[in-house]
């Protein structure tokens, strides 16, 4: 990690400080007793810090809220979420269907197109090359693609909308913290219904039932490859790669009329052909290593999920807690493939029928034997229990405690956590057991939170510019192949990181030289209203709207303002966008940047009213200011 | 203000990724113009990856193997000789699809060599996992973040021992003690490129590298809009700290390829790209390079090449795509001229294809494959690696290609003689290159 050197960092404190005038004449006090929480600086402030933060935008409404109501009282409610409405979400969320679908309707519903020639029998599915354009538009809304685009959609319409922000921005982060892929395999299916069960219920439950029940979820016992890892020698084991090995063989020596002729005579069904074929086209799945058990779950369960790197565990542990979750796997989301019989025709395993894509432990597979991990001896001849006990292990671990702290002051704080702050949060976290409602309000509570030095000291991820800029545009959101290119390019498309260590949190990852250009691109690009699915009203920007004005804007009736634009001078429309957009914020240097260029823009007659309003949003979309949190 | 030498070095940040909006520019100049290496005609690499695992079996055909045409009864190339569409013959047992026959010149002048059997020790067969450890170099490793290609120009940046680069404080304070010596006044911001929207893995990581759409159309708004833009500089000039100076990078590339304005390059007499944006990519790798803005690392993709169904042999999709690639190469070649004599161009896909072809006329995920090496500086008119031969047994898990070359020791080797890169242990993470190992793609 680079550091700022002594020089640098003066002149980055002296510039950050002149932007932010009460910053400097703030050290950390503490509040008073039984009132708003303590802060080192203005309520004003220390309120837009907070709303930065635990926010995925800041907007004036909310900001007025959390003056009038204090600091402490938002964040409570923010930490019941269940109790705010949501009604704007739910409303959006029509434009992505699939991801209010489970695992087995999207394997149905979102199979990729089968190779080969097809029989006249089959279900539609004709060439590309003879497919008429609505045929194959409709092909590739049925595409897995489509899957991550409504995910995708889904989650900027959450970012946007919700009310439940820092339950969404949680999710956010715990999700990234248990990292899955959509890229990989299967897990396209899964990762959908991992983020809906398996994170956002427990962002402000136990720690624990949320490791256990990412630790279950097929979309992580996929990705880091737990769902085939067996104890050495066991019976399943060798029984279904022989298994496999003949089917496979056996489907490749026929030409494609005689696959046919074998559907055709009931011996194996369409759907239990093509997962055949694709087997044999993505080769054996992992080939066990000689003992059959597979470490990498094990290994970033203890090195990325609980006790980080440096958190006290061996190779041994590794292997241990390996040994401990074989077993620990899941039923295919698609019908099962076929074993055959003595004759050589499939038999369906009844065991799965029914259970597609949930989770199973396989007890024939599992490791029995005794083990010992990080100092704890788990008895022989026990079975799922083997695995709970580490996941409470690890979860009640003091290392595990530092590790997560620090992870989330390093997400929300600071891009150097503070080891004091780690200590404080840890203790809060250990003593509660692993509450993470505690830890949160912890967390967002404490003096250190507030201190100057990390006020706007962050800069958004490429995921947190976007959101935030839809958020404070009050922009509509379908799916948008352009929003999706934008996050890709900056390289943060959700969903999609596929190294289990998620997306990096530090400032120093996001902000380099290109993605600065990008980033102004994509002001200018939002408001210029070229992009495409998404819509963002200029004149109502950053104003919420309700039903009734939506639905308006949406027949594309003539909107009434019940605001007129007060003036018609530059400098006005300007402060009063950048307030929009930057509330609570010192625009006043923003302001004079961007004004020289309105009022050139004005003078030659190149710009609407309603154009400068545009593009003074997309300035302010694109300055320095709105790139910091 | 301070010194700019200090603080370019200091401010190395990752990666510069333009996306085009809109149109061309006019600027307002910066004092900071870039001094480039034009005079010292440093080299350049250019490095063309093959997405989607291309079929190497099918690229350079081991015609010499009867099991070749025993697995693939309908898609094998045939013979040279006799028909119109067989394999073009190299040295008696290998030779070139039809198709790549615009660069069969090439391997007859010797500045074209093949190294076969090579690719990732990894036993992977997912795409994404396979291209993401080749651009790391660091197969099985999820932990490297940058790509090889970052690391390369880390590692060439500066005229110094490269002791201090891990630490950007302590290197900027080598420099400054320095000076003198110091030729590193070139913009650091263009010495890696890609073409394509946003910067490829290969690229990424703490040494500025731009990934550009449109030559013509680039920067703020594409440029299109002066005022803007400067509204922009003028935030950020203000702004003073991190994102800032990343920000000042960036104007500052855009200013300099205003400057230089490579559009300006036609191609020379007679040679057509082929349609299509690869075709537009090398056009502009050739631009950049002749307009001597300090390109050292050019890096364009070429999809398409996962041919599961309907591959087609000498004939067909396969052909079709190794006909753009070939046409593409050969235009670029040949629109450079003698400048080829600094450049070395890579070719290099996530792995190969099976031999045996499958039940829809195509091939699946295999293991090992081929890579072209071309250029002034390449000792070709070979075929270099060991062939391990197409037999069952001679197989990788009795289906792929087995691999005899890792494609570090090719990677390596063009970075350490050609590019000029010590530090190869850094470059590499986890592996030891050893010059023992090259394949000698490069003249001594």
């Amino acid at each position: 990690m680079r550091r700022v050197s002594g020089e640098w960092a003066g002149w980055i404190m002296a510039a950050v400080m002149a932007l932010m005038p009460a910053a400097a004449a703030g050290q950390r006090v503490a509040g008073p007793p039984g009132g708003d929480m303590p802060g080192g600086v203005n309520d004003t402030v220390s309120a837009v810090h907070l709303l930065r933060r635990a926010t995925f935008g800041v907007r004036p409404e909310e900001l007025a809220m959390v003056l009038r109501e204090g600091r402490a009282a938002w964040l409570e409610e923010q930490l019941h979420p269940e109790s705010l409405d949501d009604g704007e979400v739910e409303d959006r969320l029509g434009w992505f269907p699939s991801v209010l679908s489970s695992i087995r309707d999207l394997v149905r519903d979102y199979s990729p197109p089968r190779p080969g020639p097809q029989p006249a029998d089959s279900v539609v599915r004709p060439d590309a090359q003879s497919m008429t354009p609505e045929e194959r538009r409709m092909r590739a809304e049925r595409s897995p693609q489509r899957i991550l685009v409504d995910l995708v959609g889904a989650k900027l319409v959450r970012s946007a909308w919700s009310e439940r922000q820092l339950g969404e921005v949680m999710t956010d982060f715990w999700f990234n913290h248990f990292n899955v892929s959509f890229t990989k395999g299967q897990d396209r299916y899964l990762v959908g219904d991992y983020e809906r069960t398996a994170i956002r219920p427990y962002v402000f439950g136990r720690f624990e039932d949320m490791l256990r029940a990412t630790a279950r979820h097929p979309a992580m016992l996929f990705y880091l490859d737990n769902w085939t890892s067996s104890a050495p020698d066991s019976a399943g084991d060798a029984l279904r790669e022989s298994q496999r090995r003949l089917m496979v063989d056996r489907i490749r020596e026929l030409t494609p009329r005689q696959r046919e002729q074998m559907i055709r005579n009931g011996r194996i069904t369409r759907e239990q052909l093509g997962q055949i074929e694709r087997m044999a086209e993505n080769g054996p799945p992992p080939r066990p290593r000689s003992r059959g058990i597979n470490e990498n779950y094990a290994r970033e369960l203890m090195e990325l999920h609980t006790l980080g790197v440096d958190g006290g565990y061996t190779q041994a542990d590794v292997v241990n807690v390996a040994r401990a979750l074989t077993g620990w796997t899941f039923a295919p989301p698609g019908p099962p493939p076929a074993a055959p019989d003595a004759n050589g025709r499939p038999v369906r395993r009844p065991l799965a029928a029914g259970r597609e894509g949930e989770f199973i432990f396989r007890s024939q597979l599992h490791d029995a034997g005794e083990k010992v991990v990080l100092g704890h001896r788990l008895a022989a001849g026990r079975g799922i229990e083997d695995g709970l006990d580490v996941i409470h292990i690890l979860a009640t671990h003091p290392s595990t405690a530092r590790y997560l702290s620090t992870k989330l002051i390093e997400r929300f704080v600071s891009d150097r956590p503070d080891p004091e702050f780690v200590d404080e949060l840890a203790a809060v976290f250990t003593r509660t057991d692993g509450d993470l409602r505690e830890v949160t309000r912890a967390l967002f509570s404490s003096p250190r939170f507030y201190e100057s030095q990390n006020i706007g000291a962050k800069v958004k991820s490429p995921f947190d510019l976007v959101a935030s800029a839809l958020r404070v545009t009050g922009a509509e959101i379908g799916p948008s192949r352009q929003l999706m290119e934008t996050l890709r390019g900056l390289g943060q498309l959700p969903y999609t990181e596929t190294a289990p260590t998620g997306f990096p949190a530090t400032s120093e990852e996001w902000v380099n030289s290109g993605s600065m250009i990008a980033r102004m691109n994509f002001g200018v690009g939002l408001t210029s209203g070229r992009m495409d699915g998404v819509r963002v009203n200029g004149g109502r920007l950053g104003r919420r709207r309700g039903g009734a004005e939506t639905r308006a804007a949406e027949t594309g009736t003539r909107e009434t303002r019940t605001e007129e634009t007060t003036g018609t001078g530059v400098g006005t429309v300007l402060e009063e966008m950048v307030a929009r957009v930057l509330p609570g914020v010192d625009g006043s240097t923003l302001v004079r940047a961007i004004r020289a260029d309105l009022e050139e823009q004005m003078a030659k007659g190149r710009l609407t009213q309603r154009e400068l309003e545009v593009r003074a949003v997309g300035l302010a979309l694109g300055s320095p200011e709105f790139q910091r949190r | 203000m301070e010194n700019p030498i200090s603080r370019r070095l200091f401010f190395r940040h990752g990666s510069l990724a333009l996306l085009a909006l809109g149109l061309p520019p006019e600027f307002v100049t910066r004092s900071l113009l870039a001094r480039t290496r034009a005079a010292a005609r440093k080299k350049t690499l250019i490095c063309i990856f093959q997405r989607g695992a291309v079929d190497g079996l099918n690229m350079v055909v081991p015609f010499g193997e009867k099991a070749y045409y025993q697995s693939r009864r309908s898609i094998a190339v045939p013979q040279p000789g006799g028909e119109r569409n067989g394999a073009i013959d190299l040295d008696g047992f290998f030779g070139l699809h039809p198709s790549l026959a615009p660069l069969h010149e090439f391997y007859r002048r010797k500045e074209m060599a093949i190294v076969h059997a090579v690719g990732s020790p990894h036993p992977t067969r997912s795409h994404f996992d396979a291209q993401d450890y080749m651009e790391t170099a660091s197969p099985g490793s999820k932990a490297t973040r940058d790509g090889w290609l970052n690391r390369v120009l880390e590692h060439t940046g500066c005229d110094c021992d490269g002791r201090t680069l891990a630490d950007a404080h302590a290197h900027a304070a080598d420099h400054a003690a320095g000076q003198s010596g110091l030729g590193a006044t070139a913009s650091e911001t263009l010495r890696g490129v890609a073409m394509g929207a946003s910067l490829p893995v290969s690229l990424r990581g703490r040494h500025p590298a731009l990934a550009i759409e449109d030559l013509s159309r680039f920067g703020v708004a594409g440029g299109r809009d002066a005022t803007l833009e400067s509204a922009f500089q003028r935030q950020y000039r203000e702004a003073g700290d991190l994102v800032a100076s990343a920000a000042d990078e960036a104007f500052d590339a855009i200013q300099q390829l205003r400057a230089a304005n490579p559009a300006q390059y036609r191609p020379s007499g007679g040679v057509q790209y082929p349609a299509g944006e690869f075709g537009r990519s090398l056009g502009q790798i050739t631009q950049l390079i002749k307009a001597d803005v300090g390109v050292e690392i050019a890096f364009a993709d070429i999809g398409g090449w996962d041919t599961h169904q309907a591959q087609g042999g000498a004939q067909g999709q396969l052909a079709r795509r190794l006909d753009e690639l070939a046409r593409g190469i050969r235009a670029l070649y040949d629109d450079l001229g003698d400048r080829m004599e600094d450049v070395v161009l890579l070719t290099m896909s996530e792995f190969g294809r099976t031999v045996t072809e499958n039940g829809s006329g195509g091939t699946d995920h295999g293991h090992a494959n081929c890579m072209l090496v071309m250029g002034g500086a390449v000792d070709g008119g070979h075929i270099r690696g060991e062939w391990p031969g197409l037999q069952r047994e001679q197989l990788y898990e009795g289906r792929d290609l087995a691999l005899t070359t890792d494609f570090r020791d090719v990677f390596a080797e063009i970075a350490a003689d050609h590019l000029g890169a010590s530090a190869l242990d850094q470059i590499f993470p986890g592996y030891s290159p050893d010059p023992a190992r090259y394949r000698k793609v490069l003249r001594a």
